[in-house]
């Protein structure tokens, strides 16, 4: 079956914290879901279906369900897929109100390794009983060595350069200006990205995103209630899911699982990568950004450096604005998952409340597309189109 | 960002004891499925293609070639993680440890292995065929150094050496007393200063109790160690010993002296050996009864710990007197290197021109920091002016041109404003407390401006290209000088003192081999313009251009034993 405007985005919140010193994570996720639901102009009483990730506190969602005090609950998903968990939370959501088990989805997301001094890491991993681990226990605990080599390779086989990832970062920098909560609001040229020192070769240090802490929250309604609302009704037209990892010793660094959940999506939405006027792509690195963008179909595999050159992912500028609030790269990449984010911004272009400066000006279909755990094994992606009703 | 390099512990698998055992010797298993023949990597009992159970182990060749890789910045040691594709057509995780990551190329032809890391965690690590060869240069050298002490005792008996008199109770004095005890040796410690023993054993206790936090030593055998130490103000008690060890301040009347009264009071033959860095062996031994039995033996600091031991040949020195050198410093776990008597032997004479240069290089524009991450980058593991900070080199330099009013003015504004290096939390970096990481501080900047503006300098800025021309041409022109006087034996006696003394990475083989693999001919050309930019320092060993004329090697040269084997050359 599809869902295609079976479900309707009635409430966002993002927490504007970006680094929570004197904030719990229980507590940063009752802030962003009361955020969300007064956005909707719902209670915590509305709510009948709740999602989170596993690095919420407690087992599953429980103690946030209890601790948030959702107390008719009759669903529950706490699917986890790294950074990518809410896109494919919103989909199950959309699945499940368009099959009649649910009325109201709340869905939170909250962390703060940088309060807890954790890095970039996810946490509640244990990695000490991941099988394939204890084979070849690879150095790169940090992601930033599986995307370095997806770019390396990139690089090699496609000829896109270090200036062509720069672009990326500038493109982010120029809409987190307008972003007042932005972690990095100075807007950067390409020499400035040029200048930043090497982590992980080609990968430079603007090129990784932000460490930050704060979350957001999404509530998915009936297109009934959220026409009753006062906000701007914004539809989830399709939604497509899919992973990949190395089989067994043939890892794949030239292409993602986006390539089949887009292609999920945009069938069900009945669209087309064309029809498309601004999306919300996972920035963890400037190569993913280029890498969706291929395997989504904005351009054509290997032409994704090309793509994003002379700033054609600015807002007012470019063929396609991508990340307007900044995105992870400039603004907010809470809990190191950035999946959350990449929906609230669809969802604020899709609605027309974008900053002023970066709002496009077609906005009736926007998507949100993100890729959870290393592109260059285990990862799975999620990709959410919207439409405004 | 934090770089975390430990990976968690894995547990082991039932099913994947075959895997695990073959790795422990180095060996690498994948799997192939007999059913649709598709092999995998990582042992599962059943094939992750077709889900067949009928799945058999298959040793891999180990043959690969390198799909994609990245160099870890800023890691301690180079490491680069990799996807490599192995030649069973599988394209799996990896990670070289031991090889130099910046000439890496997608497209390499690499060797997989398993190898224990540093943490002793097994890593499917690859190599280069460039490291390969470099290493299987060191374990030629390596081998060479330990055949002298045969060579030097043939014939000749054993001496046995229970108690060894190390005479100065400072800091060399307590790291080669550390290694003597460590090594079995009883040990007399002499010193003038009845309340330096109080200090010398506190720091030996402290040694021996971290080693049994370490699990090196039990507590009943660090005991059993200290036990062994005996103290004593009385020259005369030298007659107790089997061989004497000098080991006070490096000035030449005070060495004179003490071996002087040495010679008075060891037992006639006992050797008398002396730890200096930078004094010329044959007037110390002129002061004594035995010059054939006198012989330098040049710790590194702490000489508990760094393997390198400089045997310094006076021209008196005989070879029984080396081979029992060779024999001691082999039972002290240190690698002996017999070397001729000259200002700085073979290690810091090579070091000390590095040194010099690098000084040169911040007056005429560069900064420590930038000089240092040439050379880690290189691959050495710490720069000029991180290893100057941590030995206590501003210090040193500093107090040793007191006494020729001789001037530097970088170092004495570093002295003056009590920057003598980690020590102080400040030299040429800053320190956190506590911490040995280097942190640029705008204060030094300052300084080296200065200096440059009292030389009337104007600053330039200074590729990393040229630092490096202008550390290693000149260290291999300097080693080159010591091949031609035969102060090194062998040109391989070089590398194996910069491996083990200043840690030279074994996957670049050393100075001399580095000078073969850049070609004589290219290093000579090189040497001969940056004599004629940057002065004497670099005009070339007359020995570097007759080679390169010739088209000789420094490999090859060992091999045609040209002249001075005998290496008393002076």
């Amino acid at each position: 079956m599809s869902i295609k405007g079976q479900a309707c985005v009635a409430g966002i919140y993002e927490h504007p914290t970006r680094r929570a010193d004197d904030l719990s994570i229980a507590r940063l996720h009752a802030d962003v879901a009361l955020g969300a639901l007064a956005d909707a102009g719902l209670s915590p009483s509305d709510v009948d279906a709740y999602f989170c990730g596993a690095d919420a506190p407690g087992i599953g969602g429980f103690s946030m369900a209890e601790y948030i005090g959702l107390n008719n609950l009759r669903y529950m998903d706490t699917t986890e897929t790294g950074g990518s968990s809410y896109l494919l939370h919103v989909s199950h959501a959309a699945r499940a109100i368009a099959t009649g088990q649910c009325n109201v989805a709340l869905i939170t997301m909250a962390d703060r390794p940088l309060a807890a001094g954790a890095g970039p890491v996810l946490a509640g991993v244990d990695m000490s009983k991941v099988p394939e681990r204890e084979f070849a226990p690879p150095v790169m605990v940090p992601p930033v060595y599986g995307y370095a080599m997806v770019a390396k390779r990139h690089m090699h086989e496609f000829g896109t350069t270090a200036e062509q990832l720069a672009w990326v970062k500038v493109a982010a920098s120029h809409h987190a200006q307008y972003n007042p909560h932005a972690r990095l609001r100075e807007p950067m040229t390409l020499a400035d990205v040029m200048a930043s020192p090497l982590v992980a070769d080609p990968l430079r240090r603007a090129d990784c995103c932000v460490v930050t802490d704060g979350g957001g929250a999404l509530v998915i309604t009936r297109p009934e209630i959220a026409r009753s609302l006062a906000r701007p009704v914004v539809k989830i037209a399709g939604a497509g899911e899919a992973m990949r990892h190395s089989r067994g010793g043939r890892i794949d660094l030239l292409h993602s699982a986006g390539v089949f959940s887009a292609a999920k999506a945009f069938e069900e939405a009945g669209v087309t990568p064309g029809d498309i006027k601004y999306a919300s792509l996972y920035d963890s690195f400037t190569i993913t950004v280029i890498m969706q963008l291929e395997d989504i179909g904005f351009c054509e595999k290997g032409m994704g450096g090309r793509f994003v050159a002379d700033g054609n992912l600015i807002s007012g500028i470019g063929r396609l604005p991508v990340n307007t609030d900044g995105g992870g790269l400039c603004s907010n990449h809470p809990g190191n998952k950035g999946g959350m984010t990449k929906m609230l911004e669809a969802v604020r272009q899709c609605r027309g409340e974008a900053h002023p400066s970066v709002q496009v000006a077609d906005h009736g279909l926007v998507l949100a597309h993100g890729t959870g755990g290393l592109l260059s094994s285990q990862h799975m992606a999620g990709t959410v189109i919207l439409e405004a009703a | 960002m934090t770089i975390e390099t430990k990976p968690p512990r894995a547990e082991v698998s039932p099913e994947a004891r075959i895997f695990r055992e073959a790795a422990a010797e180095g060996r690498f298993l994948i799997r192939r499925c007999g059913a649709c023949g598709e092999a995998h990597y990582y042992p599962r009992s059943h094939c992750p293609v077709c889900g067949s159970r009928d799945v058999d182990w298959v040793e891999a060749s180990g043959g690969a070639s390198l799909y994609s890789f990245t160099v870890m910045e800023g890691a301690k040691r180079a490491t680069a993680p990799a996807i490599v594709d192995l030649d069973e057509g599988l394209r799996i995780n990896s990670v070289v440890l031991d090889a130099d990551v910046h000439r890496l190329a997608i497209g390499d032809r690499v060797t997989v292995a398993f190898q224990a890391d540093r943490e002793g965690v097994l890593r499917l690590a690859f190599t280069t065929a460039e490291a390969n060869a470099a290493r299987a240069h060191t374990d030629a050298a390596m081998a060479a150094v330990a055949a002298d002490e045969k060579a030097f005792a043939a014939g000749k008996p054993p001496v046995e050496i229970e108690t060894v008199a190390v005479i100065g109770a400072g800091n060399m004095g307590i790291g080669i007393t550390t290694a003597f005890l460590k090594a079995g040796f009883s040990v007399l410690m002499i010193d003038r200063a009845e309340e330096a023993f109080e200090r010398a054993r506190a720091r030996i206790a402290e040694t021996l109790e971290r080693d049994v936090t370490r699990k090196r030593l039990s507590a009943e055998g660090a005991a059993a160690t200290l036990a062994r130490l005996a103290t004593s103000t009385a020259m005369a008690d030298l007659a107790r010993a089997d061989l004497v060890v000098e080991a006070v301040w490096e000035q030449m009347e005070l060495k004179t002296s003490v071996f002087a009264e040495a010679s008075r009071h060891a037992r006639p033959g006992v050797c008398l050996c002396s730890n200096t860095s930078t004094l010329d062996i044959d007037e110390i031994a002129a002061a004594t009864d035995r010059p054939d039995r006198v012989v330098g033996l040049h710790f590194f600091n702490p000489a508990h710990v760094m393997r390198l031991l400089e045997v310094v040949r006076g021209a008196a020195t005989s070879e029984a007197t080396l081979a029992l050198a060779m024999q001691v410093g082999q039972r002290l776990g240190k690698v002996p290197v017999v070397v001729g008597n000259a200002y700085g032997f073979v290690g810091n004479r090579l070091m000390i021109a590095r040194e010099r240069q690098a000084a040169r290089m911040l007056l005429e524009g560069a900064l420590p920091r930038q000089i240092d991450a040439v050379l880690t980058r290189f691959g050495m593991p710490m720069g000029t002016f991180e290893m100057q900070d941590m030995a206590g080199g501003i210090e040193l330099s500093y107090r040793n041109r007191q006494s020729t009013g001789e001037k530097n003015f970088i170092i004495d504004r570093l002295f003056e404003a009590g920057r003598l290096g980690q020590k102080t939390g400040k030299g040429y970096y800053r320190y956190e407390p506590g911490k040995t990481r280097p942190i640029v501080d705008a204060e030094v900047t300052a300084i080296i401006e200065a200096a440059s503006a009292d030389a009337g300098i104007e600053r330039r800025a200074i590729s990393d290209e040229e630092i490096e021309e202008r550390l290693i041409l000149l260290m291999i022109n300097e080693g080159a000088k010591l091949v031609a006087a035969g102060i090194a034996r062998r040109p391989s006696d070089i590398d194996v003192v910069w491996q083990t003394g200043f840690g030279w990475p074994s996957w670049k083989g050393g100075p001399m081999y580095h000078a073969d693999r850049l070609g004589i001919g290219a290093v000579h050309a090189r040497l001969v313009d940056l004599h004629a930019r940057f002065g004497d320092p670099f005009a070339p060993a007359p020995l570097l251009e007759t080679m390169a004329r010739s088209g000789e090697t420094f490999a090859t040269l060992a091999s045609s034993a040209t002249g001075s084997e005998t290496g008393t050359a002076r």
